[in-house]
C-alpha cells in the first residue's frame, strides 16, 4: 500500500515536474501525439481509397478542434494553478515595477521594520531562548541557585564551593548526573603575544551532559579530576584548534601553557561546542581539581577547597532522574543543601539553618533566564517588543499606502469584475502582491539585521562573536516567517476592499466623495500609529533621562582618561621586594611615556574590588556601628591620577615611604561620620593587624581629606574611604593606574607593549581601560536609551509619513468640495485651519491614546530606570509636543496645497 | 446527427477500457481507440478529445507510463504501457465492474 502511493505520488510530482519546468518539450511532445493520430486517421482513410488531402480533411473534423484537445489535456496536467500564481506574480512584479517610488517606500519602511525584528531576535534568541548546543535531555538539566536570608535579605547566588558541590553529590536523591563548571580567564600563549582567554573549569562529569563526540583525542575521565589534584590535561574548543594548529590531529600529546601550568593536549570538542558559555566563549577546558588545586597552592595560606566552605567559584549543574518534577528536584536539593550547611556550620561561624533558611532551587541553564538574570536581558526582551511594535506601525503605513491604491484602483477593479473576473482572483492577486512586498520586505530586513545588527550585538552581547544573520538558520527561518506575516497582515485590509468592492457604485463617473468615505480604516491605522509612537517616545525620554542621570552622577574620580594595568607574574613566585621594585619600575616607565599624564600604584579598582581593613580611633566606640568603611592603599600621584579632589590637607606623596610617619588620608564622608564637628587632620587611626593580639598598630596620622568616591554602586551612597600609603603596608602589591593625555583606550596598546617588556620570566601585563570597569554599569540604560530613540524616532518618521499620506490623499480627494468653498468666500487661512485641524485632531486623539498606554506600563518600566520616574510629566508633555509638532509639518505641506487650490481648475476638472 | 449504434460511456468507464487495452501491451493513442472499436464492433468509439486527457491523466496517475517509439509506418509514436500499480487499479476496476453488472442484471432480470 505505502509503496503504492510513494510510487503514485512519485509519479505525480515527475509529471507535474516535467510539465512545469520543460513545458516546450511537453507541448511538443502534445502536438506530435496528436499530429500522429491524425496521420494514422488519414492513413487508414487512404488505405480504404479516398484522395491523401480528403483523407486528412476528413481526419481532421473527425478529430475536432485540435487547440481544445490540447487545452483539455493540459488541465489534466495539472500546473494551471501554478500558472495562475505565476501570472499574478508576473502582474504582481510589472505593477510594482511601474511605480518604482511606492515600490521602494514600502520596501524600505517593511525591511526596517522587519530588519529591527530580525536584529532584535537574534539577540535574543542568544540571550535567553537558545539552549547550548550539544546539551543532552536538555528539559532535565538545570543550574543549581543556592538562596540564603541574610539580616532579612533574600541573597541568591549560582556559584558555590567545591565541597557544597561534593555534598550536593552525596545528598540529593533526585539527581541523575551532577557536574560543576567555571570559567576563567587564562594567558595562553607567551611573552607579548600572551592573551588572557576564558578558559573552562569543568568537573569529569560534565562532559556527559552533552552529546558532543569529541572532534580529535578525547575528554577528561574522573581518573583525571581526582582530589587533590587534577592531571594537567587540557582539551581544546574545535574553533582554538582550527586558529592555532590549523586543525591538525597531531596535536593530541602536545603541550600547552594555559597560566602558570604547562598542560598536554588531550582531546578537541566538536565544532560550536561553548560549555555554557556565560562569560564568553571557552578556548580551551581544563579538569577542576586541576584548577582548584592550583588556585589553594597560590594562595600561601592552602585552603582546603575540597573540606572547607571560604571559596565559592562553581556553578553546579544537575539533570534531573526521569519522572521527578522540578520542584521536586529543588525540594531535594533544598534538602541536601541543609545537610551541607549544617556541616558548614560545624566549621565556621554561621546562623543556624532555621533562620538563614538555606534552599536550593533547580533553575533554566541560561544564565539570563535565571534569577540572576542581568537587566540587559530583560532590556532586550523590552526591545524586542519595541521592535515589534515599529514593524506593527511600518505594517500599518504599507497597509494605508496599499489601500489608498487600493482606492485609486477601484474603478479598475470594478471594470475587471465587470468583465468577468472573480472575486476570489482578485483576492489572490491582492495577496500576492502584498507577500511579494513581505518577501522584499524580508530580503531588505535581512540586509539591515546584518549591518544593523552587527551594531546591536556589540551593544547586548558581551562577546558578540562574528555570527552573521544570513549564515544562523533560526535567524533567517524567523526573518521568513516575519516576511510572510507581514505580507499577510498588510494584504488584508486593502485585499477585503477590493473584494468588497461595489461594482455599480465604482463605476459611475464621479464617485470620488463616496470613496473619501470609506477611509474609515485609515484614519484608525492612523491613530494607532499616533498612539503607538507616542508610547515608544515616552520610553525614549525615560531612558535617556535615566542615561543622563546615570552619566551626572559624581563618582569623585576621572573614567576616561584612566587605564588600568595589571601585572600577572603568571605562577612566578618572587620575594616581596621584588615585586615591589617591579610595581615601582612599572609606574617610572609608564609616566616616562609622553601620553601619559601621571601613573600610581593602588590596591582596589572602584566598582572592581575592594578592600576592608579592621581599625580602631581612639576616643571613638566602635567604629563599625558607622557603616562600611573601605580602605585604598596608594602610592604618590594616586588622588592625580584618578582625578579624586583633595579637599583639604594633603595627598599621599613619595614622602610617605615604609620608614616615614605613618599617614592616612580620610573621604570627607568618613571625616564628618568619625569626628562630627571635629578636624580630621592630625587624628589618629590604629589598624588591628589581628585579632589575636591585643595591642593595635601604631597611629596612622590623618594630614588629608578628599571628596567621596562612589566605590560599588551608582545608586547606593558610599562615603566611608580611607587612603594609606601603599608603602607602609603592601608594598608588594602591583597594580598600577595610569592618567593619560585624552582618551586611555587609544594608547592601552602601546602602554601595554611598552609595560610588559619589564615582565619577568613567562609574566605579562593585563591593561584594560576604566570606561571598561565602568560601562557594565551604564550599559542597561545605554542600550535602553539608544534603542528607545532610535526606534522612538523611527516610529514618529513613520507616523508622520503616515499622516502626510493620508492627509494629502483626503485634500486630493476634496479638492472640488475646497474649490466650492473657496468659491463661496472661505479664506486660505479657513482651508488652512481646517486641514491642519484635521491632521491635529489625529495626532490628539493619538497622544491621549499613546498617553493612557504608556501609563499603564509605565510600573514596569520603572525598575528600568535611573532616578527619574516612570510618569515623570516633563517626558510625557515633551513627547505630546513633539508629536503634535510632527502633525503640524506632516498636514502643512498638503494644508498649503489645499489653500492654493484654484476654485475655477477644481470645478472645472469634472 | 447523432450515430445511434454507438453507446455513451458511463462516467469512469473510459479508464477502464483504456487500462484493458494497454494491458496487453504498449500502444499508442491512435491504437486503443482502434483496438476499443474493433473489439466492441464499433459500439464505443471514443472521442479523440476524451481520448488525450484521458491518457494523460492516467499517465500523471502513475497507472500507465509513456515511451517515444517508432510505429509501424516508421513514424515516432508515444507507447502506453500499464504499470504495475497500473495493474492493481485495472484488477480492481474490472472486480468492481463485474459485480456492478452482475448485480444489475440480476435487478433486472427479476420477476
Amino acid at each position: 500500500m505505502l509503496r503504492d502511493w510513494l510510487s503514485d505520488t512519485w509519479s505525480d510530482m515527475r509529471y507535474r515536474f516535467r510539465a512545469l519546468f520543460h513545458r516546450g518539450a511537453v507541448e511538443q511532445e502534445l502536438e506530435d501525439e496528436l499530429q500522429f493520430h491524425l496521420h494514422q486517421q488519414a492513413a487508414k482513410l487512404e488505405a480504404g481509397g479516398m484522395g491523401h488531402d480528403e483523407a486528412m480533411r476528413r481526419a481532421r473534423i473527425a478529430f475536432g478542434g485540435l487547440d481544445r484537445i490540447k487545452d483539455d489535456t493540459r488541465d489534466v496536467s495539472g500546473v494551471s494553478w501554478i500558472e495562475i500564481i505565476g501570472q499574478d506574480l508576473r502582474y504582481a512584479l510589472r505593477g510594482l515595477r511601474a511605480r518604482p517610488v511606492f515600490t521602494a517606500s514600502v520596501v524600505l519602511t517593511l525591511g526596517l521594520g522587519i530588519g529591527a525584528n530580525v536584529a532584535m531576535f537574534g539577540i535574543v534568541d542568544q540571550l535567553l531562548l537558545r539552549i547550548p548546543p550539544y546539551l543532552r535531555d536538555a528539559e532535565r538539566v538545570h543550574r543549581v541557585y543556592l538562596t540564603y536570608t541574610n539580616r532579612g535579605e533574600d541573597i541568591t547566588e549560582s556559584t558555590t564551593e567545591f565541597t557544597r558541590y561534593l555534598d550536593f553529590g552525596r545528598y540529593s536523591k533526585s539527581a541523575e548526573a551532577l557536574a560543576l563548571f567555571a570559567e576563567r580567564r587564562f594567558a595562553i600563549g607567551a611573552g607579548e603575544d600572551a592573551r588572557e582567554l576564558p578558559v573552562g573549569v569543568v568537573s569529569a562529569s560534565f562532559w556527559g551532559f552533552f552529546d558532543a563526540p569529541p572532534a580529535a583525542g578525547r575528554y577528561f575521565t574522573t581518573r583525571e579530576d581526582t582530589i587533590p589534584e587534577g592531571a594537567p590535561v587540557v582539551v581544546l574548543s574545535y574553533a582554538y584548534w582550527q586558529a592555532q594548529y590549523g586543525g591538525s590531529p597531531d596535536v593530541i600529546g602536545r603541550s600547552i601553557q594555559i597560566g602558570p601550568m604547562p598542560l598536554t593536549i588531550i582531546g578537541v570538542t566538536p565544532p560550536g561546542f561553548v560549555g555554557l558559555a556565560d562569560e564568553g566563549t571557552p578556548v580551551a577546558f581544563i579538569p577542576s581539581t586541576l584548577y582548584a588545586y592550583g588556585v589553594s597552592q597560590q594562595r600561601r595560606g592552602r585552603i582546603n577547597y575540597y573540606t572547607t566552605y571560604n571559596w565559592g567559584w562553581l556553578s553546579v549543574l544537575v539533570r534531573r532522574k526521569p519522572g521527578v518534577s522540578v520542584a521536586a528536584a529543588s525540594a531535594d536539593l533544598t534538602n541536601a543543601y541543609r545537610l551541607s550547611w549544617e556541616l558548614e556550620r560545624a566549621i565556621s561561624p554561621l546562623p543556624p539553618a532555621d533562620s538563614a533558611r538555606p534552599r536550593a532551587a533547580a533553575e533554566p541553564v541560561v544564565l539570563e533566564r535565571g534569577p540572576n538574570a542581568s537587566p540587559v536581558a530583560r532590556i532586550a526582551a523590552w526591545i524586542a517588543g519595541v521592535a515589534a511594535i515599529v514593524l506593527l506601525i511600518a505594517c500599518a503605513n504599507v497597509a494605508n499606502l496599499l489601500l489608498a491604491r487600493a482606492l485609486f484602483r477601484r474603478r479598475e477593479i470594478a471594470l475587471r469584475i465587470a468583465l468577468g473576473a472573480s472575486r476570489a482572483r482578485l483576492l489572490t492577486q491582492a495577496l500576492t502582491e502584498s507577500l511579494l512586498l513581505g518577501a522584499l520586505g524580508g530580503v531588505a530586513g535581512v540586509a539591515a539585521a546584518q549591518w544593523g545588527g552587527a551594531v546591536l550585538r556589540a551593544m547586548f552581547l558581551a562577546e558578540p562573536g562574528d555570527a552573521s544573520v544570513v549564515r544562523d538558520g533560526r535567524t533567517l527561518a524567523f526573518a521568513g516567517i516575519a516576511a510572510v506575516v507581514v505580507g499577510m497582515l498588510v494584504g488584508l485590509v486593502p485585499a477585503l476592499q477590493a473584494g468588497r468592492s461595489a461594482l455599480a457604485a465604482s463605476l459611475k463617473i464621479g464617485s470620488r466623495e463616496g470613496t473619501y468615505q470609506r477611509s474609515r480604516a485609515r484614519t484608525l491605522l492612523l491613530v494607532l500609529q499616533g498612539a503607538l509612537s507616542v508610547v515608544l517616545l515616552v520610553g525614549a525620554g525615560l531612558f535617556v533621562r535615566s542615561l543622563h542621570n546615570v552619566r551626572a552622577v559624581d563618582l569623585g574620580f576621572d573614567v576616561d582618561p584612566v587605564l588600568l594595568v595589571m601585572p600577572n607574574l603568571r605562577g612566578l613566585q618572587l620575594p616581596p621586594a621584588e615585586r615591589a621594585e617591579l610595581a615601582r619600575r612599572l609606574v617610572t616607565e609608564a609616566r616616562s611615556m609622553p601620553e601619559v599624564e601621571s601613573a600610581a600604584r593602588g590596591i582596589s579598582v572602584p566598582f572592581w574590588n575592594n578592600e576592608g581593613l579592621g581599625f580602631v580611633v581612639p576616643g571613638v566606640d566602635s567604629v563599625g556601628k558607622l557603616g562600611r568603611f573601605y580602605v585604598q592603599m596608594a602610592s604618590a600621584d594616586f588622588f592625580r591620577t584618578m582625578g579624586t579632589r583633595i579637599v583639604r590637607g594633603r595627598p599621599i606623596t613619595e614622602v610617605d615611604r615604609a620608614d616615614g610617619q605613618l599617614v592616612a588620608v580620610v573621604s570627607e564622608g568618613m571625616a564628618a561620620a568619625v569626628w562630627p564637628g571635629q578636624d580630621a587632620i592630625g587624628k589618629c587611626i590604629q589598624i588591628i593587624s589581628s585579632r589575636t593580639q591585643p595591642a593595635p598598630d601604631p597611629c596612622h596620622i590623618v594630614v588629608g581629606i578628599a571628596e567621596n568616591i562612589r566605590q560599588n554602586s551608582l545608586t547606593e551612597d558610599q562615603k566611608l574611604q580611607w587612603y594609606i600609603p601603599i608603602e607602609q603596608r603592601r608594598a608588594e602589591e602591583a597594580g598600577v593606574f595610569v592618567r593619560t593625555r585624552g582618551n586611555a583606550s587609544a594608547h592601552a596598546e602601546a602602554i601595554r607593549r611598552r609595560l610588559q617588556r619589564l615582565m619577568p620570566g613567562a609574566g605579562y601585563v593585563t591593561v584594560m581601560p576604566m570606561r571598561e570597569v565602568m560601562d557594565p554599569r551604564h550599559r542597561s540604560w545605554q542600550l535602553g536609551a539608544t534603542m528607545f530613540v532610535v526606534f522612538g524616532g523611527l516610529a514618529l518618521l513613520l507616523a508622520a509619513v503616515g499622516l502626510y499620506s493620508v492627509i494629502a490623499y483626503a485634500v486630493a480627494q476634496r479638492t472640488q468640495e475646497i474649490g466650492v468653498r473657496i468659491a463661496l468666500g472661505a479664506r486660505s487661512r479657513d482651508v488652512l485651519g481646517m486641514v491642519l485641524g484635521q491632521g491635529l485632531r489625529y495626532a490628539l486623539i493619538g497622544i491621549a491614546i499613546g498617553g493612557v498606554v504608556a501609563l499603564w506600563m509605565s510600573r514596569w518600566v520603572g525598575p528600568l530606570l535611573f532616578s527619574v520616574s516612570a510618569k515623570d510629566p516633563a517626558v510625557y508633555a515633551i513627547v505630546s509636543g513633539v508629536l503634535l509638532g510632527t502633525a503640524i509639518l506632516a498636514s502643512m505641506v498638503p494644508a498649503l496645497r489645499a489653500a492654493r487650490v484654484d476654485p475655477n481648475v477644481a470645478l472645472r476638472a469634472e | 446527427m447523432k450515430d445511434e449504434s454507438r453507446l455513451d460511456l458511463p462516467q469512469g468507464t473510459l479508464d477502464l477500457l483504456i487500462l484493458k487495452a494497454v494491458s496487453i501491451g504498449p500502444m499508442h493513442g491512435w491504437a486503443i481507440s482502434e483496438r476499443i472499436r474493433d473489439v466492441s464492433r464499433a459500439a464505443l468509439q471514443i472521442p479523440q478529445g476524451s481520448l488525450y486527457p484521458a491518457l494523460h491523466r492516467l499517465e500523471r496517475r502513475g497507472w500507465i507510463s509513456a515511451e517515444w517509439g517508432a510505429s509501424d509506418n516508421n513514424r515516432r509514436a508515444k507507447y502506453y504501457q500499464l504499470t504495475r500499480s497500473g495493474r492493481n487499479q485495472l484488477q480492481l476496476e474490472t472486480d468492481a465492474w463485474r459485480s456492478l453488472t452482475t448485480a444489475v442484471s440480476l435487478v433486472l432480470d427479476m420477476g
